[in-house]
């Protein structure tokens, strides 16, 4: 029976592999940037791209501002991000399954001031959001609050 | 009597130190009464803010709760709260019977719908069909993905981008009002719309 499954399984990789290859690729996007003001910045993959109105975000992404800049992003599950300037967030883990609004979340703010409105991520499970700062853990039951690491 | 004079020094020390980090909770940003909850963990120590402008400080490594102070608190995260995208907003737009037509109150709710999307400079749209129990499990898959289906090519009509919008229908799942199986429930034949 496992070794079925194991057969089974690499068909499946093989195929996969075969027919989409650039889907692996293309992770599913987990925000959008909705306020852009001044330096404001997302870097993927050590890549520092200008952040615009309307652009994704995905896993793994940490959105930045320069001085003076600000950025607002909200993500599928309804949380809402807005930094001040001279701010550093990765958004580290992003987890959400829209049919059940269950999820998880890790931000880590390492520096700068950042505020939140939480969604449906810790509406459905309380403490299932979490922002991580250079010496804490923030545990999220809901809903607003702000966050500044000096 | 030492260790009284340890932790006067510990406290001393510790104010003496710079503010590292601060974090506040606001009231609730959706216009629900009161503020939510947050805690703060470091190691062993965990400090709960759960009110309005309640407030904790990290010096020395070691977060600790202060006095709110909401004018602080405004100056600090000033530029971070007017940076704010408007929030997601939610509704919900009623059928009849077995059709993809709206009701007339549901007509207005449609066109505050519209005009919500039309505000943000950059939208998102989840259209989500669902129907009561009367007919088939099966036909009213298909009936609540048609309702979802009507209500985004209204939309597209009305200038919406079809690309930011999404639609599900989920039949006689997740029903409003739960009712036996072959009932006509008006709450039930709906479509729920987040715009973001």
């Amino acid at each position: 029976m496992r070794c079925v499954g194991r057969i089974a399984l690499l068909g499946l990789l093989l195929l996969t592999c075969a027919t989409a290859a650039p889907a692996f690729a293309e992770a599913p996007r987990i925000g959008q940037i909705k306020t852009v003001s001044g330096e404001a910045f997302v870097v993927r993959g050590g890549e520092r791209l200008s952040a615009k109105i309307g652009d994704p975000v995905y896993e793994s992404d940490t959105i930045e501002t320069g001085s003076g800049g600000t950025i607002g992003v909200t993500f599928i599950d309804n949380t809402v991000f807005s930094t001040g300037p001279e701010t550093q967030v990765a958004l580290s883990q992003f987890r959400f399954d829209s049919s059940n609004s269950h999820g998880e979340m890790l931000a880590d703010v390492k520096k700068g001031s950042l505020s939140v409105v939480s969604g449906d991520i810790t509406h459905s499970t309380p403490g299932a959001m979490k922002i991580r700062t250079p010496t804490a853990i923030l545990g999220v039951s809901g809903t607003t609050f702000a966050v500044k690491v000096y | 009597m030492h260790r009284r004079v340890l932790v006067a020094l510990a406290l001393f020390t510790l104010t003496g130190c710079p503010r590292q980090e601060l974090y506040v909770v606001l009231p609730n940003a959706d216009g629900r009464p009161g503020a939510g909850k947050i805690s703060v963990n470091e190691g062993n120590t965990r400090t709960v803010l759960d009110q309005p402008f309640a407030s904790a400080e990290t010096r020395g490594g070691q977060p600790a709760a202060i006095p709110p102070d909401p004018t602080e608190a405004q100056t600090v995260f000033k530029q971070a709260i007017a940076a704010r995208p408007m929030l997601p907003a939610h509704f919900r737009l009623y059928f009849f019977l077995d059709t993809a037509l709206l009701t007339p109150e549901s007509g207005s709710t449609y066109r505050t719908v519209l005009e919500n999307i039309k505000q943000r400079p950059a939208y998102e749209v989840e259209i989500v069909g669902y129907t009561d129990t009367l007919g088939s499990e099966a036909y009213n898959a298909g009936l609540s993905l048609e309702r979802a289906a009507a209500i985004r090519d209204t939309l597209v009509w009305g200038g919406v981008d079809p690309k930011a919008i999404t639609i599900a229908g989920r039949g006689e799942r997740d029903p409003l009002v739960v009712t036996g199986d072959q009932v006509p429930e008006p709450q039930n034949r709906r479509v729920e719309i987040t715009v973001r």
